[in-house]
């Protein structure tokens, strides 16, 4: 038993109590305690992909009750590789936030360190009734965030936010109740055996289950037509906690993978939803693109960007074979940095234009003028998926492996659509800018933590193979779930 | 000699002009800095292209992303030789020009890095041995260049001309990217090599339209072929270098140069003649008309490349090797007369300060030299006879004679090829007569105009004189070179050829003495001509294009709003809509085939049932009655709990009767703040289908209820009731279940309590609502004070309280109660004591933030569980010991109840946090109302 | 037994959707506590209906008691997510003036 695998959990819960106790308000110890703990994490994550990259499912029996009567966390590579992301998103993210936007609010340290909590904990976990409580602990956390700092534009996405939320937290349970009231059961691996057995009336029910837990994660990963509420959610949030949502959206998209993964490859609901996810999906990509070409403020286009890239994942997902699924992760990871890195640099360039923030109209040069528009321009090539970066080998493998002619009309026409709105976008932000804007210098440590992400795109690129290699035997692995459910009710590791 | 390193160079001296500037570098040696790489580059070119002459293919790979297919592979054969030397011999020539062509305060740094990058993605293009390789410099073409046309940001043309560029040749290059991923599925292959060698394979497959229509695409695109050819005009707003570089020798040559190196592969099919021919022969004539009525300078030259760019296309539709050898051929000498003649332009405008030919006249008298080199080129690009143009013109004019693909339409290509000579020398006339004579100069910005600085003129000379060279003495200055590039266009064997300025008299011959005598007819009807021309509507592709363009996003924007309509209804619909699609199409009747007895209904459940079913619909229909909406909730909590007792679940009706008690205080406090009544504004059509939504999801998660009540199942629940004793124990199953089995679920949901709390908090810190003391309408808003009845009742009641939340604690484990519900009765009796004595009265008696407490709590339960890891077991597990407490009697003391501890801690700690903080905002309201 | 509570269920669920379709955030908080209770029995009723059968070890036949434990989490977690946005709720009446869900300011008419 590795007490490891549940280190992901424990460190940002500990973290955030701690911060809890700090009453005295005392910004440096809040900020060091945070990032400590987000640093923490990443050779934590590292060690545990580590670990998973040798092919073993290591289970973790929570209370040392086996499955599926207790709680297991399980660590495949699939979990261990979102633990990583996410340990590799939050650290930048928390940088960027600690520089001054942390104070904007009360206990923002804290909720950003469960934030992570339940994010981990999602990935994690082998256990239905558990992701829905891990689910609850990312989202009030994230509401927390979401919020954090003032404004009316704030505060009216955020009640969207939440109330789409509830809902969807409520559908979930009505999910988990089909679920338990047809197959007995709550441990995934468990689910998957037994909804197999499942006839009449019981694989009806157990049917809707499936469907319902799509809508929920489909909101979640904001699928159309349930994206509606993201860019202006993620658009008027603080720029740290923006980037840092560039995950929640793939908790989603990972939500959906791990339970189609284990119960519905195969059996009597093989395939489940698939079509509609397929069809969806690629609309998500098409109004997405759209969005990215109509956005008005530079915040709200990376949201879009954002609800793009949950397009084209959900798209490879639902394809359905583990070499699309491979190729799909490769750009999940490629995305998620990107996107969160363009977040922060959306940030940087309304902090250097006054009082017109991020809007896409012409003004004053923002501060460190041709830093920011090669970052951009880099950011915009990746996320685009043009070469040489890693949205391009992404794109690439996608194409390869997801041979259907409405995707690739859908995922280049969008890729050109978005290439329209973000050369006009660069061009209004840089070109247009009147005055050099050298009189303000940018913030160093802003800067690094945007640069740190947007790195990723390079680096994906680079070390692509390796990295493609590892998502298509994590997608190898995802499509053989006799092997997650012989590590979980085999006895356990 | 690694070619990938050769690729490489330009890239990494990329990075030298911005560090030279920066060292404050003069701005020879920026131009030096820049032109180091390019020339080590070319140098390193000299050792394999001696292996190129001998007919060998030089080949050079790394491994890149094998999984994609990607490898970077670089080849140099004849083909990508001549490619190379243009690029990197134009290129230097190209810095040299920009020396003097940039000024001083411009930043020349940042212009030179960005040309280079361009030069080594050009350089990677023609080198590239592997098709997504290709692709990949081939977008790195597009994109460098978008920088380099934008380089004058400052201009509106240049930013516009920037990204029409960018996106035309961006969307060629998407759709060159499917063309080549399915020339990969058919071959099996990205390598280069083995594609070339499947060209019957890809020809035979069902796939080939469509992969030469993509690849056309990609290539007519970035060639300024029609119907793409609008954006190349307005790429003019670049600076005069990069003009001379990208639109003579590189970029617009990527599209030509992927129909030669593609030849072998797709060409020969009929397909191919109709589209490359058709596209050719309509750019040919299109843009050499339309170069005759340019009166800008460069725009003449602009439409001048997009003819001859038709040109080239045309000969490589025609599909004969010979032609193919022709195309390459003009390929080397366009791009040596058009590259100075660009230059010669730029000189011009640099001396004059404008590129107006209806202005510019008679500079002969001002500036004879660079007259000369200019009319050398121009010569040379109407065909005129000892120059290079000539001889490929006269090959091109001979190709067209052969064809018969269009049978008895045949004479159409040879006439269209002669009227675009005609055109041809109509506006190199133009260029020529203009320019240099006819008058005198009209209003110059800058008069007189001089010669250029000695080495401006340099570059030029160097182009004339090949032109010259090539044009005099074929054999020897480029034979050797035509024929390496020309085999290995073809991928085999060359055909005959002759490169000759005498081949007697023909009739290509005759279609250039026609062309020579009728471009110089036409020109001299220019002014009518002109006349007509101002007649037709003016037409500004880039004006066009930014119109469409910002129509499309205005539509975007439009589309995303009535999408995105910013209402939360409407969202709330959507996803509701899509539960009750999903119910709709699952669900039927059917599903309730279980065979489980009935449990008999007595009338107190009827009634309990009939009264929640009333409360329920009563709080729906009555909703913008705050205070009956309220009651009315909390009638329906109370059955629940009922429910909850009659069916065998004590703890959940205990939990759920304090959760009541605390959420109808929250809503009574937020009722306080909230406008006590709301006008009706849902319309019918809204009301009917929210109705709508909540029959088909209400009525259909009913019907699953029913379903699964009504049949038997297998489940896990046997473990928990057999185990919880021995080895959790308690007796109290659901308590050891969430302290024990699941009590990692606990520790998340307290954990959410503990974070809505902070929240809560921070939502709460800086709120100011009484600004807000009425809405805009102006209702009135409830008002309260503390009764005093609630007071005199509630203090005494505290310690009472107190005491039956230890009991109920500490029986938790084995009869219903535990920290939850222990937690939240000491909850509801402080806040009981906030409500009735007010929040002062209490916080002089207790702590104000609790904050600590919440996080004690958590803290105490987490570190319960780490507990266990120095037992060796995993995190949460419990162990247990028999004490015997006095009252309370004979229990298990467990581990877990420490954990409870941390529950109830926490939810006293949260729920107190949420509330009291609600409770001074209402303090703080009464203070400053009463001020 | 089982009918009425299917029934109640429905209601519950029913009342609920359609009152978080609401314009004002009153009854969409009002819809959501509605929703809850409807969502939390249909949880509870998933380990099917039992009378005088508490899961106490030693008293004779127990129903399901793990639904109960879910239920219980459930209804803690719910309670915390409708005070957050009963406070959100009058956050934005603070910042925006107005009670209506999407911030906008009374004069819109129909919604």
């Amino acid at each position: 038993m590795e007490h490891l695998i549940i280190a992901p959990i424990l460190i940002p819960a500990f973290a955030g109590m701690l911060l809890l106790l700090e009453v005295r308000e005392r910004q440096p110890l809040r900020r060091l305690t945070g990032l400590v703990s987000a640093l923490a994490l990443i050779p934590v994550a590292v060690g545990l992909y580590l670990r998973a990259a040798g092919g073993d499912i290591l289970v973790y029996q929570l209370g040392d009750w086996a499955a599926p009567f207790g709680i297991v966390l399980v660590l495949d590579k699939l979990s261990a590789l979102m633990v990583l992301l996410t340990s590799l998103l939050a650290l930048p993210a928390l940088i960027y936030a600690s520089r001054a936007d942390d104070k904007r609010g009360a206990n923002f340290h804290a909720l950003f360190q469960l934030q992570l909590m339940g994010i981990n904990g999602a990935f994690l976990t082998g256990d239905l009734f558990n992701l829905f409580v891990f689910f609850e602990v990312l989202l009030i956390a994230s509401y927390g965030l979401a919020l954090h700092g003032r404004g009316p534009a704030r505060v009216k996405a955020g009640i969207h936010y939440v109330v789409l939320n509830l809902i969807g937290s409520a559908l979930f349970l009505v999910a988990l109740g089909l679920v338990y009231g047809t197959t007995g059961t709550l441990n995934m691996a468990d689910f998957a055996v037994k909804v197999r057995e499942l006839d009449g009336g019981a694989l009806e029910l157990a049917r809707i289950a499936g469907l319902l837990m799509w809508v929920v994660f489909g909101l979640k990963a904001a699928l159309f037509p349930l994206y509606f509420w993201l860019p202006a959610t993620y658009a008027n949030a603080t720029a740290g906690v923006a980037a840092l949502f560039a995950i929640m959206t793939k908790v989603g998209v990972y939500a959906i993978a791990r339970v189609q993964g284990l119960a519905f490859l195969d059996g009597p609901l093989a395939g489940l939803g698939r079509d509609a996810l397929w069809v969806l999906a690629l609309l998500t990509l098409l109004l997405a693109a759209i969005g990215v070409l109509g956005a008005r403020r530079l915040g709200e286009m990376v949201a879009y960007l954002v609800v793009m890239s949950v397009g084209t994942l959900m798209a490879g997902l639902s394809w359905g074979s583990p070499e699309a699924t491979g190729a799909m992760l490769y750009y999940l990871i490629h995305s998620t940095l990107v996107c969160g890195g363009l977040f922060l640099l959306a940030d940087l360039v309304a902090r250097g234009r006054g009082k017109l923030g991020d809007q896409l109209v012409a003004g004053p040069a923002p501060a460190g003028r041709s830093g920011l528009a090669a970052l951009f321009f880099l950011g915009a090539i990746a996320v685009i998926g043009l070469p040489p970066l890693s949205g391009f080998m992404g794109k690439v493998a996608l194409l390869q492996t997801v041979p259907s002619p409405l995707y690739w009309l859908f995922l280049l026409g969008g890729g050109l659509l978005a290439l329209v709105g973000m050369s006009r976008a660069g061009s209004t932000l840089f070109w247009r800018a009147t005055g050099d804007g050298r009189a303000r210098r940018l913030d160093r440590p802003r800067l690094a933590a945007t640069v740190l992400l947007l790195s990723a795109a390079p680096a994906l690129a680079i070390w692509g193979e390796p990295v493609l290699e590892a998502t298509v035997a994590t997608a190898a692995q995802w499509a053989q779930p006799g092997l997650y459910i012989e590590a979980v009710l085999g006895g356990g590791a | 000699m690694n070619l990938a390193i050769l690729v490489l160079l330009p890239f990494l001296g990329a990075a030298l002009p911005p560090l030279a500037e920066r060292l404050r570098a003069p701005r020879t040696a920026l131009a030096l800095s820049a032109a180091l790489m390019p020339a080590l580059a070319l140098a390193l070119l000299i050792g394999p292209a001696g292996q190129v002459f001998e007919g060998r293919t030089v080949q050079d790979a790394l491994s890149w992303m094998p999984s994609l297919g990607l490898t970077l592979a670089f080849r140099l054969d004849g083909l990508a030789l001549l490619f190379a030397l243009l690029v990197l011999g134009i290129g230097l020539l190209v810095i040299l020009y920009a020396r003097y062509y940039l000024s001083a305060n411009e930043k020349a740094g940042r212009f030179y890095a960005f040309l280079l990058l361009f030069m080594g993605a050009m350089l990677g293009v023609v080198t590239s041995d592997n098709l997504l390789l290709l692709v990949l410099f081939w977008e790195l073409t597009s994109l460098s260049s978008f920088l380099l046309i934008g380089f004058w940001s400052h201009q509106s043309a240049a930013r516009k001309g920037a990204r029409m560029a960018l996106t035309v040749t961006g969307m060629g290059g998407l759709a060159l990217l499917a063309g080549v991923l399915l020339i990969g599925q058919v071959v099996g292959s990205y390598s280069l090599d083995q594609a070339l060698a499947s060209g019957d394979l890809i020809r035979a497959s069902g796939l080939y339209p469509l992969i030469l229509v993509l690849v056309l695409l990609g290539i007519f695109t970035k060639s300024a072929q029609f119907p793409f050819h609008f954006w190349l005009p307005h790429a003019m707003a670049a600076p005069t270098p990069v003009s001379a570089y990208l639109h003579s020798a590189t970029m617009v040559k990527a599209g030509v140069f992927l129909l030669a190196r593609f030849y072998p592969m797709l060409a020969g099919t009929d397909l191919w003649f109709d589209l490359v021919t058709l596209a050719g022969m309509a750019t040919l004539l299109w843009g050499a008309a339309a170069a005759l009525f340019q009166h800008d300078l460069k725009g003449l030259l602009a439409y001048s490349t997009i003819s001859h760019l038709g040109l080239i296309t045309l000969l490589f539709g025609l599909n004969t090797e010979l032609a193919a050898v022709a195309a390459v051929f003009h390929i080397i000498n366009h791009a040596t007369f058009k590259a100075s003649l660009f230059m010669a332009a730029g000189i011009i405008d640099h001396e004059t300060g404008t590129r107006d030919m209806r202005r510019i006249n008679g500079l002969w008298k001002y500036m004879p030299y660079t007259a000369v080199l200019a009319m050398v080129a121009s010569a040379a690009m109407a065909g005129v006879p000892l120059l290079n143009g000539f001889l490929s013109k006269e090959m091109f004019f001979a190709e067209t004679l052969q064809s018969s693909r269009l049978g008895a339409m045949s004479w159409v290509l040879p006439l269209g090829a002669t009227l675009g000579g005609v055109f041809s020398v109509a506006y190199s006339a133009r260029f020529i007569h203009d320019v240099f004579f006819n008058g005198e100069p009209v209003n110059l910005p800058k008069f007189p105009p001089h010669e250029p600085p000695r080495y401006m003129k340099v570059p030029v000379e160097i182009l004339v004189a090949l032109c010259v060279a090539v044009g005099v003495l074929p054999a020897i200055t480029v034979s050797g070179l035509l024929a390496v590039a020309g085999s290995a266009t073809l991928g085999g064997e060359l055909p005959e050829y002759h490169l000759s300025i005498w081949h007697g008299f023909n009739v290509p011959l005759l279609m250039s003495v026609v062309a020579l005598v009728g471009g110089v007819a036409v020109y001299s009807l220019r002014r009518w001509l002109f006349a007509q021309y101002d007649r037709l509507p003016a037409i500004n592709a880039n004006l066009i294009f930014e119109g469409r363009v910002q129509a499309l996003a205005r539509a975007a924007t439009a589309l995303g709003n009535t999408l995105r309509n910013g209402s939360l209804q409407s969202y709330a619909a959507w996803l509701l809509a899509l539960v009750a699609l999903v119910l709709l199409v699952h669900l039927s009747p059917a599903a309730i085939d279980g065979t489980r007895g009935l449990l008999p209904l007595d009338g107190v459940a009827l009634l309990a049932g009939a009264m929640l079913v009333v409360a329920a619909l009563i709080t729906a229909v009555l909703h913008r009655h705050r205070v009956t909406a309220i009651m009315s909730v909390s009638v329906v909590g109370l059955v629940v709990s009922l429910t909850f007792v009659r069916l065998s679940a004590p703890d959940l009706a205990l939990t759920q009767l304090s959760v009541e008690v605390v959420t109808v205080l929250l809503l009574m406090l937020a009722m306080y703040f909230l406008p006590v009544r709301t006008r009706m504004e849902s319309g019918a059509l809204r009301v009917s289908r929210d109705l709508l939504l909540s029959v088909v999801i209400g009525g259909g998660v009913g019907l699953m209820a029913f379903a699964m009540m009504t049949s038997d199942f297998q489940t896990i629940s046997g473990y928990f009731l057999d185990n919880a004793k021995p080895g959790g124990g308690g007796t109290n199953v659901v308590n050891v279940i969430l302290v024990d089995f699941r009590g990692f679920d606990t520790f998340g949901e307290i954990t959410v309590l503990g974070i809505a709390a902070m929240g809560i908090y921070a939502l709460l810190r800086d709120l100011d609502l009484l600004s807000a003391r009425s809405d805009s309408v102006g209702r009135p808003w409830a008002r309260d004070a503390h009764p005093l009845v609630l007071v005199t009742i509630s203090r005494p009641l505290l310690p009472l309280a107190l005491l039956i939340s230890v009991y109920i604690f500490l029986r938790g484990h084995n009869l219903p109660g535990g920290g939850f519900i222990a937690g939240l009765i000491t909850s509801v009796a402080l806040l009981l004591q906030y409500v009735a004595s007010g929040v002062e009265w209490v916080h002089r008696r207790m702590p104000g933030d609790y904050h600590p407490v919440v996080a004690v709590g958590l803290l105490l339960a987490g570190v319960t569980g780490l507990g266990s890891w120095f037992f060796g077991h995993p995190f949460l597990t419990s162990t247990f010991d028999h004490v015997h407490w006095p009252l309370v009697g004979e229990f298990e003391l467990a581990s877990a109840m420490l954990f409870d501890t941390g529950v109830f801690l926490t939810v006293v700690g949260a729920t107190l946090l949420m509330l009291a903080n609600l409770g001074k905002l209402s303090l703080l309201d009464d203070k400053k109302g009463g001020a | 037994m089982e009918a009425m509570v299917a029934i109640m269920i429905a209601v519950l669920v029913g009342t609920g959707v359609y009152l978080v379709l609401r314009a004002r955030t009153f009854p969409v908080i009002l819809g959501i506590t509605l929703l809850s209770y409807g969502v939390n029995l249909f949880v509870f009723i998933s380990g099917r209906l039992a009378l005088d059968q508490a899961p106490i070890v030693g008293r004779g036949p127990a129903t399901d008691p793990l639904p109960q434990a879910l239920v219980l989490t459930a209804i803690v977690i719910g309670f915390a997510m409708t005070a957050f946005l009963v406070v959100l709720a009058l956050r934005g009446q603070g910042e925006t003036g107005t009670d209506h869900v999407d911030g906008d300011a009374d004069e819109g008419g129909q919604r």
